[in-house]
C-alpha cells in the first residue's frame, strides 16, 4: 500500500469521526470544541485515555489480561497525593512532584504485580485479580475509605489540567518512550518476539521473566500518569473503592484499543492509540455539549453500542463487503 | 511405592484441598464465632445467604467459564434481573409474573451475550464488558427514578417472605445444582463443553460447532443469573444500584478457590462454584469479624486475597508449565 494510501486509512476514523459529530452539534447550533475551555479538556481526556490504552494493550497483546491496572492508577495516585502533601502541603510544584512519584510509585507497584505472576507462575488474570484486591484493600486503609480531596486541590494540581499545554507534552512524552522502547530496543524486539511466538523465543534465548517484569513496570508507570491526570481532573480520589470497585477504568480503554488495532494496519501502532484517543475524546466532547439531554446512562449504552457495532464490522468485513456487493 | 503411584496420590491430595479448605475454614468460622459470643445462627444465616447467590450464579457460569471464556456482566446482569422483577411486581402485582420476569430477563441478557459471540464472532468476554455497561446504566438509571440511589426501587417484604428460609433456599441450590452437574457430567452437551474449551480448533476439525455450545452455555448461565436475582430478592425486597455488583468478579474468585482452572476444558469441575463460592465468603466473614472495624474493610480484603492467591498456588501445583502461563 502506497504511503499516501496508508495516510488516508489511518485518517479515516478520527476525520470520519469528527466530521459526523461536528455535524451533530452544528446541527443544534453548537461545536465539538466551543472554547479554550473545552480544548483544554479534550487534550487531558485524550491524554488520559491513550495513556490507559497503551498500559492496557502491552499486556493484553502478549495474553496477559490484567485487572489491576485501576487499582494501580488509584493506588499510585493516593500515594502521590499523600507524600506530596506531606512535602509541599499543597504549595507551588505539587502537580510536577506528585507525577514524579505516582509515576514512580506506579512502576514499583507493576513490578511487585510482575515479580508475583512470575514468581508464581499462575495465569496472569488469577493474579491481576489478587493484586487488585490487595491494592485496593490498600488504599482503602491509607485512605480510611475515604475520598482524597485537601491533597489534591490545589492551585498547582488545577493548573495541570486546565491548560492543554502539559497534556500535550505528556501525550509526546509518552509517544515517543513507548515508540522506542517497544519499536526500536532490544527489549521491543524481544517483546514483539515472545508476543508472536512465546515457546520459540523463549528457546532463541530470550529472558521471558525480564521482560513480563518490564511489561508490568512499564503498564504501572503509565497508569501512574493516569491516576495524577485523573486525581487533577476529578480534583478527588475515590479511596473507597473495595471489591474490584477500581477495574471500571481499564473498560474504557477497550473500544479505543480496538480501534487503534484498526487503525495500526496502516501506521505505526502507537501512533494508532493516539487517533483512536483523539476518537474517543470527540466523543467525549460531544458527550459534554449534550449534557443536558445525554444523561451517563446514555452515555454508556452508546460506548458500548459502539464497541460491538466496529467488533461486529471488524470482525465481519469480508461478509459485509459481500453483503453490499450482492 | 511406585513413582506413578506417588504422583497420583499427590495429585488426589491436591485436587482434596479445596474441599479441605472449605471444612478447615468452617471450623475456624464456628470458632471464632463462639469466641466472641455471638449468636452462630445468626452468622450461620448470613454466611449462608451471602453464599447462596454466589454459588447460584457462579454455578451456572461454570459452562461459560469450561469454554474457556468468561463473562463479566453476571452481576450487571443479576441486578438487571432483579430490578426488571421488582418493577413487574410493583405495576403488576403478581407474583408469578415478577418470577417469570426475572428468569426472562436473566436468560435474555446471557442468551444476547452468546448471539454477538457466537453468530458475529466477537470475543465473548468483550460482548460482556459492553453487556455489562449497558445494564448497569440501564438499572441505574430505573433505579434512581423510580426509588433513588440510596433507597432503591422495593417490592413488599411480605410477598417474598414465604420463601425466605434456609430449608427452601437449600432445596432450590440443590435442585439447581444437580440439573447443573447432570448436563455437565452426563450428557453430550457437557462433555463437549469441555472438550471445546480445551481443544477449540480440535473440537472444530471433529465436527463440534462452537455456536452451539456457546448458546447453551450462556442459557445455562442465564438460569442462574434468574435464580440469583431471585434469591437476592428473597433475602432483601429490594434493589440498590449495588446490589449483586461485586458477584461478576467474585465469581472468578469462587471458581478458581473451588479448583477449577480459569481456562476451562476438561479440568472444568461443576461443583467448584460451591465449595468456592461458600469458602470465599467464609473467609470474608471470618476476617470481618477477627477485624472488627470499618477501617479494616481494607486489611480484610488484603488478607483474603493473599489467602486466595496461596491456595489457587497450591490447588495448581500439578499444572505448571516451563513457560510463563498466559
Amino acid at each position: 500500500m502506497s504511503t499516501p494510501k496508508r495516510i488516508l486509512n489511518a485518517l479515516a476514523i478520527p476525520v470520519a469521526t469528527l466530521v459526523i459529530l461536528q455535524a451533530l452539534c452544528l446541527f443544534n447550533g453548537q461545536s465539538v470544541i466551543s472554547n479554550m475551555k473545552s480544548f483544554d479538556n479534550f487534550i487531558v481526556y485524550t491524554a488520559i485515555v491513550m495513556i490507559t490504552t497503551m498500559a492496557l494493550s502491552i499486556n493484553l497483546n502478549s495474553g496477559r489480561f490484567d485487572f489491576s491496572l485501576g487499582s494501580m492508577a488509584s493506588l499510585s495516585a493516593v500515594i502521590g497525593a499523600k507524600v506530596t502533601y506531606m512535602i509541599l502541603s499543597g504549595g507551588s510544584g505539587s502537580a510536577a512532584l506528585m507525577l514524579m512519584i505516582a509515576l514512580l510509585s506506579g512502576v514499583i507497584l507493576g513490578l511487585i504485580s510482575g515479580l508475583t505472576y512470575c514468581i508464581l507462575r499462575l495465569p496472569p488474570i488469577i493474579v491481576s485479580l489478587g493484586v487488585t484486591l490487595v491494592y485496593e484493600g490498600i488504599m482503602y486503609t491509607i485512605t480510611g475509605g475515604k475520598y482524597v480531596m485537601t491533597e489534591v486541590q490545589n492551585q498547582s494540581m488545577s493548573g495541570l489540567t486546565g491548560t492543554w499545554i502539559y497534556a500535550a507534552f505528556i501525550i509526546l512524552v509518552v509517544l515517543v518512550f513507548m515508540i522506542f522502547v517497544f519499536d526500536k530496543s532490544a527489549f521491543g524486539y524481544d517483546y514483539n518476539a515472545l508476543k508472536s511466538g512465546q515457546k520459540v523465543a523463549v528457546a532463541t534465548g530470550i529472558n521471558e521473566v525480564k521482560n513480563a517484569l518490564v511489561c508490568y513496570g512499564i503498564c504501572g508507570g503509565l497508569m501512574g500518569i493516569v491516576g495524577t491526570l485523573n486525581a487533577a481532573r476529578n480534583t478527588t480520589i475515590n479511596g473507597g473503592q473495595l471489591n474490584f470497585g477500581s477495574i471500571a477504568i481499564m473498560f474504557t480503554a477497550f473500544l479505543p484499543m480496538f480501534i487503534s488495532g484498526y487503525i495500526g494496519r496502516f501506521t505505526n501502532e502507537k501512533i494508532g492509540f493516539l487517533l483512536a484517543a483523539i476518537c474517543m475524546s470527540l466523543l467525549n466532547s460531544t458527550f459534554a455539549v449534550f449534557s443536558n439531554t445525554v444523561n451517563a446512562t446514555m452515555q454508556s449504552i452508546i460506548n458500548a453500542v459502539l464497541l460491538v457495532v466496529f467488533l461486529i464490522y471488524l470482525n465481519n468485513k469480508d461478509m459485509i463487503k459481500r453483503l453490499i456487493k450482492a | 511405592m511406585t513413582n506413578k503411584k506417588r504422583i497420583n496420590n499427590k495429585q488426589k491430595l491436591i485436587a482434596a484441598l479445596p474441599i479441605a479448605a472449605l471444612l478447615i475454614l468452617f471450623a475456624v468460622f464456628l470458632a471464632v464465632v463462639n469466641m466472641n459470643d455471638y449468636r452462630l445462627d445468626m452468622y450461620l444465616k448470613i454466611v449462608f445467604n451471602e453464599a447462596l447467590v454466589l454459588a447460584v450464579v457462579a454455578t451456572g457460569a461454570i459452562f461459560i467459564y469450561t469454554l474457556g471464556t468468561f463473562d463479566i456482566s453476571l452481576g450487571a446482569s443479576t441486578l438487571f434481573a432483579a430490578t426488571m422483577g421488582v418493577m413487574t411486581y410493583n405495576y403488576t402485582q403478581s407474583l408469578a409474573l415478577m418470577i417469570l420476569v426475572i428468569f426472562a430477563v436473566g436468560i435474555t441478557a446471557s442468551l444476547l451475550n452468546s448471539v454477538l459471540a457466537s453468530v458475529f464472532h466477537i470475543p465473548a468476554f468483550v460482548t460482556t464488558v459492553a453487556m455489562m455497561s449497558v445494564l448497569s446504566a440501564l438499572s441505574a438509571q430505573i433505579i434512581t427514578s423510580f426509588g433513588g440511589a440510596l433507597g432503591g426501587i422495593s417490592i413488599p417484604s411480605e410477598v417474598i417472605k414465604p420463601f425466605d428460609n434456609v430449608g427452601f433456599k437449600a432445596a432450590l441450590l440443590i435442585i439447581f445444582f444437580v440439573v447443573c452437574f447432570f448436563v455437565f457430567q452426563f450428557t453430550k452437551a457437557g462433555r463437549r463443553m469441555k472438550f471445546v474449551g480445551g481443544n477449540p480448533l480440535c473440537a472444530e476439525l471433529t465436527g463440534i460447532k462452537q455456536s452451539k455450545y456457546t448458546i447453551i452455555a450462556f442459557v445455562m448461565a442465564g438460569i442462574g443469573i434468574g435464580l440469583g436475582a431471585f434469591l437476592t430478592l428473597c433475602y432483601t425486597p429490594s434493589v440498590t444500584t449495588t446490589t449483586a455488583s461485586s458477584i461478576g468478579m467474585n465469581i472468578f474468585i469462587a471458581i478458581v478457590f473451588g479448583g477449577m482452572p480459569i481456562s476451562g476444558g476438561a479440568r472444568s469441575k461443576i461443583y467448584a462454584a460451591l465449595i468456592g463460592g461458600f469458602s470465599y465468603i467464609l473467609l470474608n466473614d471470618i476476617l470481618e469479624i477477627v477485624i472488627d472495624s470499618s477501617a479494616a474493610y481494607g486489611i480484610t480484603q488484603v488478607i483474603s486475597a493473599v489467602f486466595f492467591l496461596a491456595v489457587v498456588y497450591v490447588t495448581s501445583m500439578n499444572y505448571r508449565t516451563a513457560l510463563l502461563p498466559r
